[in-house]
């Protein structure tokens, strides 16, 4: 075998391996009556980028960056334009179809029937309403030291604090939640927290004793951070457990 | 498999926005109750009631269409299998 003639150990670099040359590029037919479908496709084309790659890099005038990914142009921008068309299209297509919903104009005059902020400001709204927690002291002959509203607000605080003060206690160098059981359950108490409160705060609206849905807002979120923290706890263990050990392990490299 | 989620999450999807417009132009008196739900109005001219006809085919389609490709071709196909080999 003469030496320009590259063995199968050889990574060949004429075209006849995984990627096809381009006269031999299939259609779209061709493509569609494959048996192996979408999952070929992916993998042809991304061997055709590497493929791509590799020619960029062998390339004389080649310069060794640390780049780890593919271009952004055509790659990721053919990607997001598509994408991004799709919902503008969307936009002005429901903009022009829909009818509008023109309400009545607001009263100053009145009162709402209902007081409620929009729904994503629901756990603040509800932190408002703890005045069953603003102990009434002794000390001051059974006065509350704070107003009820005062002792909301600082509630907003004590709890706002508490989630910018969470990337410092932890810095978050894990990938999933089993590999920190402890921080995931309480990443699972703040989440059914917010829900509760939320549901807390529009107490009159729901189909429960207000004392009972006061006392549920602060119960249940201990509860899941508890099922959480076994359910992960458990998922450490076993043969699935091992298997996985090296994967939890990798990460991407710096 | 994924293409036959895919085609019922496009029929339900595709058939859910036509019923929604349709459904906001012609069955949308006010927007305090009753939105996409009220009745049609009765006078109607030809137009509009080809119009409600798509309304109501959208509708039918959007259910209709998810139900056969999630449900109604995976029991086939596994009652062919059954059938096939015994």
């Amino acid at each position: 075998m003469s030496d320009d003639q590259p063995t199968d150990e050889d990574a060949r670099t004429d075209g006849t391996g995984i990627v096809s040359p381009d006269d031999e590029t299939p259609t779209w037919r061709e493509r569609k009556e494959r048996t192996t479908g979408l999952s070929r496709l992916t993998y042809e084309y991304f061997e055709r980028s590497r493929r791509e790659d590799q020619d960029l890099r062998q390339e004389s005038d080649y310069v060794e960056r640390d780049v780890l990914a593919f271009p952004t142009w055509p790659h990721e921008l053919v990607r997001n334009l598509a994408i991004t068309s799709f919902f503008v299209g969307m936009i002005l297509f429901l903009g022009a179809t829909l009818p509008p919903h023109l309400g009545q104009p607001a009263n100053p005059s009145t009162t709402p029937a209902v007081i409620l902020p929009d729904w994503y400001l629901y756990w603040s709204f509800g932190l408002l309403k703890l005045s069953a927690l603003n102990p009434e002291l002794a000390i001051l002959g059974g006065q509350k030291l704070l107003a009820d509203r005062t002792f909301g607000v600082l509630a907003n605080v004590v709890v706002v604090g508490f989630i910018a003060i969470v990337p410092f206690l932890n810095k978050g160098s894990a990938r999933r939640p089993v590999e920190q059981p402890f921080w995931a359950s309480v990443g699972v108490m703040g989440v059914v927290f917010a829900f509760t409160i939320s549901a807390y705060s529009a107490k009159t609206h729901l189909p429960l004793n207000p004392h009972l849905s006061f006392d549920l807002a602060f119960l249940i979120p201990p509860m899941a951070g508890a099922v959480a923290y076994a359910i992960l706890k458990t998922m450490r263990e076993g043969y699935m457990y091992d298997l996985n050990k090296r994967y939890y392990k990798l990460r991407p490299p710096k | 498999m994924a293409d036959e989620f895919i085609k019922g999450l496009g029929m339900l999807t595709g058939g859910g926005l036509v019923w929604m417009i349709m459904a906001g132009w012609y069955r949308t008196p006010e927007f305090g109750h009753g939105q996409l739900i009220s009745e049609v109005p009765s006078n109607l001219t030809m137009y509009d009631q080809m119009a409600v006809v798509l309304l109501e085919g959208a509708f039918w389609v959007a259910i209709i269409g998810a139900l056969f490709f999630w449900i109604g071709l995976p029991l086939g196909r596994e009652a062919y299998a059954t059938y096939a080999s015994n």
